[in-house]
């Protein structure tokens, strides 16, 4: 069955490409410190050269005849070396060029690197976010879906509220507050601005499956309601569990870079939104200066277009219209 | 004066193309019908009787079409015919009642506008005058007019049939294909609607093609019968002469298949096995493997439907199709 | 061990509807319903859609709490279950065979993964060996052999009949004493029914179970079953053994079913079937006699009380003032 998942994704030429994309992106965050030319924090090259290196003649220090056949003379070698070092500072703000792909910002950090450096955060971010609203909207939807009652009424109510609230806006208001260490803020503020939309579309597909004859078959069998819910429920649910999945992280991904960009996020940390944010900080938009902040707007596009094409091929798989009969 | 053939299907062939190859579900299939007759075709699932409705009715879409033969209906051969030429000939000549009148109802039109719709599409009238045509369809199959503004949901599955058999006989077709028409209904209500269809004939004198797979129910309202089995005719004739003597070995287990209401009850044979696919069908006869007459021959060579009496076909070397 | 094993005392079912336009509205699903089926005994419950037989099937299933009445299971009154183990013992002696045989099956299981789960369930395999000879033994009892071949694979990859095949066995593997057989071959193609259907009366002789076989066949109930109880808007209308309420129907709605089945060896319709109306909705059914509205020989009386079922002699009981 697996099998069958992953050739009807890769036969699909959209998902393909989408896969390809994606594949790529990984690659290129997973291997960006050997990829990136030089340190995305780093506004200089500083070499040091060995200039110098002179050897002194070799000096006696002490002799000593202990025999009269034998001669014996300590000598001892003076050597010097001298090092240059020299420090390049990289240029602020300046047009792409040999040294520098795109050019370097207002701190003079080459964006080339910072954008393969920032592959990785938003990737992970945006991964990893998808991940873990996921798993929560899945359990959630699996547990009001199939259990209903008082726990479905509370979960349902949860559930509406937060779709009423808009996303963005409790994002902004959120971050302000909360202060930013690294990257786990953000996710878990995309998290709990996202959990709610995948829960109730996974919920609805629970319901779906739950009147279906072969769950009764396997009540009327006497399976214990864990093993329904997850032994003959969720295997039914992978695909459309994974079109969540896929969808969340494009928006997870969207969202991060609008709350770097805006400065609501750790504005220390090099991802895609803060070489936005700092582009626009410092006007490049006014300067023209279209390789500061075209390169990374594209990515962001480019990985939402990834991920939109592999959930092109994932409808393929949820759509009985093509299972073999 | 009208020829008294109105349709003649010769050596059709038609199917649908999947990723595992063409599925040949009409496979040089040739019958005739006349005006005013009644034409069973009885098969199971996957014997391509559906797609043979479709393709007379040149309503075959997407991956499915005709691939050869001739479908020559009141003289003219509209096999080839472009879409604009067969819109002259569906609706006002032929037309055809589906199985779900559920799935072929609009549900969010109301039933006067869907009626009113088909006439406007090939007749150049007012809507007065469609919509008179409309209530006036609707008493025939004992639908009180005051339900013209009813919704498909509104009403039962009985009266959407017969409101689906209104609205293809509103502009009086020569020929009423039905496919499977009754299978969802209960059985009291399957009764009033072929009672009815059989009024409207009388009425109407058109001609009706009705498939189904419940050759029981064909024997008593057929004039004719045509048994179906993977892609191809096996066996066609009288339907009551057909009944009381079948020739193809498929006929005689299928009679075999229906417990009887009256009569001494007995353990039934049936069918061992089940209906072949269509991709790369074998070679020989298609019945071969579910047959207890077979011989070596019939998986090799394939039996010709061949005539074995008055107005009876036969496709098997029982009935001597292997010369 | 008594000879009776199911019994039905007077038991109704009703379900709330909910929602604001529904306040104070319930579905009469079942009302008042008599029946008793001994061991070894095929009972064929008939009915058509909105008979509520479906319902009967599901309360005695425990699916749902009954709303009134007593159901008796070997002498013993059967409760709402107070824990998992009164629950599997139920479920033990009383199993129930789907009607659709592709939703039945999880397309996600192997039919090894479906068919383990009665014996890992209910304990009813000491060993993997054991477990192992358990499994080869349902699927070759219903004809899928060789088992190995038919455990690898996935639901999808079998025909209908198959699958019917595997819901059988498992319904078989608990070794229960009633099966409650909804419409089982109502979803297959006809050369396949007959071939299920010997196979459940082979079952039945061999393991001594009893049946209470539902369908809107009469035809088949006949063929299936020795006593049968025609359904009508949620009540029993007519019960009896199978022969004399076919041949010597008396109630208007049993002689209806009758008057409207197929039946191709009588020839010629004798009498034509005039059924006006149709069947009523279960949230307000008809006042009285719920047959009252279509009956052509309701009386005032009809329509005021409902009948009490009249002994006729021969365990042949009828609801209706006529007789």
């Amino acid at each position: 069955m697996i099998k069958d998942f992953l050739r009807t994704l890769v036969q699909n030429r959209k998902s393909l490409t989408g896969l390809i994309l994606l594949g790529t992106l990984i690659f290129v965050a997973l291997a960006a410190p050997l990829l990136a030319p030089y340190p995305p924090k780093s506004d200089r090259i500083e070499r040091t050269v060995l200039v110098e290196e002179t050897m002194g003649d070799p000096e006696v220090i002490s002799e000593e005849y202990p025999d009269k056949d034998v001669e014996k003379s300590v000598y001892s070698v003076t050597a010097t070396k001298t090092w240059e070092k020299t420090v390049t500072y990289f240029p602020l703000r300046s047009r792409p060029a040999k040294e520098h792909l795109l050019g370097t910002n207002h701190a003079g950090n080459d964006l080339f690197s910072q954008l393969i450096m920032g592959t990785r955060i938003s990737v992970f971010v945006g991964l990893a976010t998808g991940l873990f609203v996921t798993l929560v909207s899945l359990t959630l939807a699996l547990l009001a879906g199939y259990l209903g009652g008082v726990l479905d009424d509370i979960i349902n109510f949860f559930t509406n509220v937060f779709l009423v609230i808009p996303g963005l806006p409790l994002m902004i208001v959120i971050g302000t507050y909360i202060p930013m260490h690294g990257v786990l803020p953000i996710i878990l503020i995309l998290a709990f601005t996202s959990w709610p939309y995948p829960t109730r579309v996974l919920r609805s597909q629970v319901l779906t499956l739950k009147n279906r004859d072969f769950i009764r078959a396997s009540t009327m069998m006497g399976e214990r309601t864990f093993f329904v819910i997850f032994r003959e429920i969720l295997p039914n649910m992978i695909s459309i569990v994974m079109s969540e999945f896929f969808t969340v992280s494009l928006s997870a991904i969207l969202a991060e870079a609008t709350l770097e960009f805006i400065g609501v996020g750790n504005i220390t940390v090099v991802s895609w939104g803060t070489i936005l944010y700092w582009a626009q900080a410092n006007g490049a938009i006014l300067m023209g200066a279209w390789w500061w902040f075209l390169p990374p707007g594209l990515l962001i596009a480019l990985t939402g277009t990834a991920f939109v094409l592999v959930n092109f091929g994932i409808d393929e798989i949820s759509n009985p219209r093509l299972r073999k009969r | 004066m009208a020829e008294k053939t109105l349709l003649h299907i010769d050596h059709l062939k038609a199917g649908y193309a999947t990723k595992a190859g063409f599925v040949r579900a009409v496979d040089d299939v040739s019958f005739s019908l006349r005006r005013g007759e009644f034409l069973g075709i009885a098969g199971e699932s996957g014997c391509g009787k559906s797609t043979l409705a479709y393709a007379i009715m040149r309503l075959l879409r997407d991956n499915a079409a005709i691939e050869s033969g001739r479908i020559v209906f009141d003289g003219t051969d509209i096999a080839g015919l472009d879409e604009r030429a067969m819109n002259g000939y569906r609706w006002t000549k032929m037309a055809m009642v589906f199985q779900s009148a559920m799935n072929a109802l609009n549900p969010v039109l109301s039933i006067e506008e869907q009626l009113v719709d088909a006439v406007l599409a090939h007749r150049d009238v007012s809507k007065k005058e469609a919509r008179g045509t409309a209530a006036e369809m609707l008493e025939l199959v004992d639908i009180n007019a005051d339900r013209l503004s009813s919704f498909p949901h509104q009403l039962s599955g009985g009266m959407r049939q017969r409101i689906m058999i209104a609205m293809a006989l509103l502009l009086r077709p020569d020929l009423l294909i039905m496919d499977e028409p009754t299978t969802a209904l209960d059985v009291v209500v399957q009764r009033s609607i072929l009672q009815k269809i059989q009024e409207l004939r009388t009425k109407l004198g058109f001609s009706v093609i009705f498939i189904t797979h419940d050759l029981s129910l064909l024997v008593e309202i057929s004039d004719s019968l045509a048994i179906m089995y993977a892609g191809k005719i096996c066996e066609y004739g009288p339907s009551r002469e057909l009944y009381a003597a079948p020739e193809h070995p498929y006929t005689k287990g299928l009679m075999s298949s229906f417990p009887t209401l009256t009569g001494p009850i007995t353990r039934m044979g049936g069918i061992e096995g089940q209906a072949p696919g269509l991709i790369n069908p074998p070679p020989g006869c298609r019945f071969t493997p579910r047959c207890s007459s077979a011989i070596p021959l019939c998986s090799k060579r394939e039996p010709a439907l061949v005539p074995t009496s008055a107005g009876r076909l036969c496709a098997c070397r029982l009935c001597g199709g292997m010369l | 061990m008594t000879t009776t094993i199911l019994e039905l005392r007077n038991v109704s079912k009703h379900f709330r509807l909910t929602g604001i336009r529904n306040i104070g509205k319930t579905v009469h699903a079942m009302d008042d319903i008599n029946l008793t089926l001994r061991r070894g005994e095929s009972l064929a419950l008939v009915g058509e859609s909105g008979s509520g037989k479906t319902t009967t099937a599901s309360v005695i299933a425990g699916m749902y709490e009954k709303t009134s009445g007593d159901i008796l299971l070997d002498g013993q009154p059967v409760r709402a279950f107070r824990n998992r183990a009164e629950s599997l013992a139920y479920k033990k002696r009383v199993q129930m065979i789907f009607q659709d045989p592709f939703a039945s099956l999880n397309p996600t299981h192997t039919i090894r993964a479906i068919m383990e789960r009665p014996f890992l369930i209910h304990g009813l395999a000491a060993s993997k060996t054991s477990l192992e000879s358990k499994l080869s033994e349902s699927l070759e009892q219903v004809g899928l052999s060789p088992a190995a071949e038919y455990l690898r694979r996935f639901p999808h990859e079998l025909s209908g009949g198959q699958r019917q095949r595997v819901n059988i066995a498992r319904t078989f593997a608990v070794d229960p004493e009633v099966i409650l057989a909804d419409e089982p071959t109502s979803m297959l193609d006809v050369s396949i029914r007959i071939g299920i259907m010997n196979m459940m009366l082979d079952l039945k002789e061999k393991k001594n179970v009893s049946y209470l076989y539902i369908t809107h066949d009469l035809a088949g109930a006949r063929y299936m079953s020795t006593r049968i109880a025609v359904m009508y808007a949620g009540m029993i209308m007519e019960i009896g053994p199978t022969e004399e309420v076919i041949a010597n129907a008396l109630h208007p709605y049993v002689k209806l079913l009758k008057a409207s089945a197929p039946a191709p060896q009588e020839g010629e319709r004798k009498d034509e079937v005039r059924a006006k109306g149709e069947i009523p909705s279960l949230v307000s059914p008809p006042s009285g006699c719920r047959f009252h509205t279509r009956c052509p020989y309701a009386k005032d009386v009809c329509s005021r009380e409902v009948p009490a079922m009249r002994d006729v002699g021969n365990g042949h009981l009828v609801r209706c003032v006529l007789v």
